[in-house]
């Protein structure tokens, strides 16, 4: 049932992105309207998706890698479709909507799953959970713009216009972009990592303070306040700025699925009795 | 449908003839009112610009309306039209429709793209709607042509690149600063070049203004031009930190500002971007200075290579609007070919109804015995018969609508229904 309103949304994602494909290729400066309508009912499956799943299990539905990844696909396409209705930047499209696509089908396809499962049922594991995946949705805003940054700058600086200087918003606006989702991502971030340390000191035992995803998402952290400092304090601006956002992403990516498999016990996966 | 377009502009017409046939805004409402008059005519618009004197009409179906519209157009500017002839274009129906179309995206303005045109079309709705001039056929395209301008304007980029270099310089500015408001202006060496793009720049939104020259009454001279601040040519570097966009046009020699002071600068500025725009030759900023990170220095030259980019861009652009219109037209012309329709399908149906009732009237005595069940079953059947036999003409009649053989293909089926003119 959830994997079949999850394959509806991914097929509605994916029509929007096949609609959206002959104004990305001959470089049209909006979306057409049908892409925004194909999103937004791919929105609509996925939400139900979700909803179905959180009343089954009566919690957030981020219970295992799976629901986790489809939280953060949504996240991702509601960011999209959120701030394309308020920048209007075509090129939001060619970098988010592929994300999102894949990210729910990653979600989507079919997996068993452990016989000893148990959902999350503590308030404090909940607001980590869901602070984190937010905070991991702004943070690929961020590394969105900053792309966009560097393609715009890079075009600005070889001052031969090509397709991209038409197409992309002003180092200006990538730069706003830039700074309020950092600032939205750090908070949400902040958020998440206390609630976890909160969580984590009553419900494990052990030194859990050196779990590798732990120390993996301090590490996030570090890097995102190191950003959002210097920017700030006006040291950095631009490129290194946007160099760094591309790093801390890539650390999430790791973060997010690389260590969730390594880590024994802060997986999405139960792997022991006393772990969600 | 019965659509005429008379015009002449800037590609047909020299602008002594353009002037001869103008009409003025304050007779616009008289005109059309006296248009609409005419035998035949139901509905008139006129667009007069200093580019284009157009003038659209719809008549009643069968009416050669041209010869009405040039009656009127000579009696209007008291002439004999027949020496302007050759300056007329003439369109009809399709035509129309198209060309009205290509004048409100502004891709048949001397300068295609320009934004103004949508406007002055939008006043020429204005203007003939209030002398009820019109309320049909007419009307619906000029909506549509309304319409349809904004789309090309939203889905291209038609008419949003520079296309001379000061005005280049202020689009460059904006891709860094994105608005311009509250923006500082430095110009170094005050000539009429970089006169005239601090004022571009002003246009744009950009406020506060410095102003170096050589000889300092100059400066002062120029700076109250603009409201803006003098400043002595020995020491205009920290001003120069305080500025975004920095115009520089010195007779100098050497440069002006080194790369050694850029980076001196940026870190005053806390690395906030900076632009130059240098039109000075030997040239005043080191080009170097290009290289660092959040500097951007362009020479004349490279606003040059930034105009020619924008015209070959503008020609896509342009192809890709005229693809647009196309499938607008496409789709206008089926909308108004149904919608001539509409009339002819009401009275079909309303005959065949009609035939339908007069039979059940005439079998009701040996119906009655009927139960409401049968009744019912009977109802539905006659209905069903009914919508089947309609089903394969009106769908013929739909598929053909806008096609040339569309009027005859209508009356014939008129005629076979027993429908009257």
């Amino acid at each position: 049932m959830q994997s079949a309103l999850l394959w509806c949304a991914l097929g509605f994602y994916g029509l929007g992105i096949l609609l959206a494909l002959p104004s990305m290729m001959r470089r049209r400066p909006s979306l057409p309207s049908s892409t925004l309508a194909a999103v937004a009912v791919g929105l609509a499956w996925h939400a139900i998706a979700l909803l179905t799943l959180a009343r089954a299990v009566h919690r957030l539905p981020a219970i295992d890698v799976e629901s986790a990844i489809s939280l953060l696909a949504f996240g991702v396409t509601l960011a999209f479709f959120v701030t394309y209705l308020r920048y209007r930047i075509t090129s939001l499209g060619i970098f988010m909507l592929p994300f999102s696509f894949f990210l729910t089908l990653l979600a989507a396809s079919p997996r068993g799953r452990p016989a000893d499962f148990r959902p999350f049922s503590n308030t404090w594991i909940v607001i980590h959970v869901s602070a984190m995946i937010a905070g991991y949705t702004a943070l690929f805003l961020t590394f969105v713009a900053a792309i966009m940054y560097l393609i715009q700058e890079r075009e600005l600086k070889s001052k031969a216009p090509r397709a991209f200087y038409y197409r992309l918003p002003s180092l200006e606006v990538c730069d706003q972009l830039y700074y309020r989702s950092l600032v939205l991502g750090l908070f949400l971030l902040t958020l998440g990592i206390l609630t976890g340390f909160v969580w984590a000191s009553r419900a494990w035992r052990g030194p859990w303070e050196l779990d590798p995803k732990i120390l993996a998402s301090l590490a996030v952290w570090i890097i995102y306040l190191v950003l959002f400092s210097t920017r700030y304090s006006g040291n950095w601006r631009g490129r290194r700025l946007a160099y760094g956002a591309i790093l801390g992403f890539a650390v999430i990516m790791v973060t997010f699925l690389g260590v969730t498999f390594v880590s024994r016990q802060h997986g999405f996966l139960p792997m022991s009795g006393r772990m969600p | 449908m019965n659509l005429v377009l008379v015009g002449i502009s800037h590609r047909t017409a020299p602008v002594e003839v353009r002037e001869r046939m103008n009409i003025q805004d304050r007779y616009l409402g008289g005109a059309l009112a006296e248009l609409v008059r005419r035998e035949g005519i139901q509905e008139g618009l006129i667009l007069c610009t200093c580019n284009r004197v157009e003038l659209a009409a719809s008549a009643d179906e069968g009416v050669e309306a041209q010869r009405a519209i040039r009656q009127f157009l000579s009696d209007f500017h008291h002439c004999d039209l027949s020496a302007y002839e050759s300056y007329f274009y003439w369109y009809r129906n399709r035509e129309v429709v198209r060309h009205l179309f290509r004048v409100a995206s502004s891709l048949d303005s001397m300068i295609v793209g320009e934004p103004q045109i949508l406007g002055q079309v939008k006043q020429a709705y204005a203007a003939a709607r209030d002398a009820g001039a019109l309320k049909g056929t007419l009307n619906e395209v000029m909506q549509q042509a309304m319409a349809v301008a904004r789309r090309v304007r939203r889905e291209t980029a038609l008419g949003t690149a520079a296309m001379t270099v000061s005005y280049a310089a202020v689009e460059l500015a904006r891709k860094i600063f994105g608005s311009l408001a509250g923006k500082t202006v430095f110009i170094i060496g005050a000539g009429k070049m970089s006169e005239l793009a601090a004022r571009n720049l002003l246009g744009a939104g950009a406020t506060a203004i410095f102003v170096a020259n050589r000889t300092y009454d100059r400066a002062v001279e120029l700076a109250r031009a603009f409201q803006g601040t003098a400043i002595r040519f020995d020491e205009l570097l920290p001003y120069v930190a305080k500025a975004d966009i920095v115009i520089s046009s010195t007779g100098s020699p050497h440069f002006v500002i080194t790369r050694q002071q850029a980076e001196r600068l940026l870190a005053a500025r806390k690395n906030r971007p900076i632009f130059f725009v240098d039109i000075a030759v030997p040239r005043d900023i080191d080009p170097s200075i290009n290289e660092m990170e959040n500097a951007f220095v362009y020479d004349i030259d490279d606003l040059g290579q930034v105009v020619e980019a924008n015209k070959k861009q503008r020609q896509h652009e342009a192809a890709w609007a005229e693809e647009i219109i196309e499938q607008e037209v496409e789709r206008s012309m089926c909308r108004l070919a149904s919608r001539d329709l509409a009339p002819t399908i009401v009275a079909i149906e309303e005959r065949l109804i009609q035939i339908r009732d007069s039979e059940m009237e005439r079998f009701r005595g040996r119906l009655a015995t009927l139960t409401p069940d049968q009744r019912q079953a009977v109802e539905a059947l006659t209905q069903g018969i009914l919508n089947k036999v309609l089903h394969g003409p009106l769908r013929e009649l739909k598929s053909v609508a806008g096609s040339p053989e569309h009027g005859k293909l209508v009356q014939l089926v008129r005629r076979i229904f027993g429908v009257g003119e």
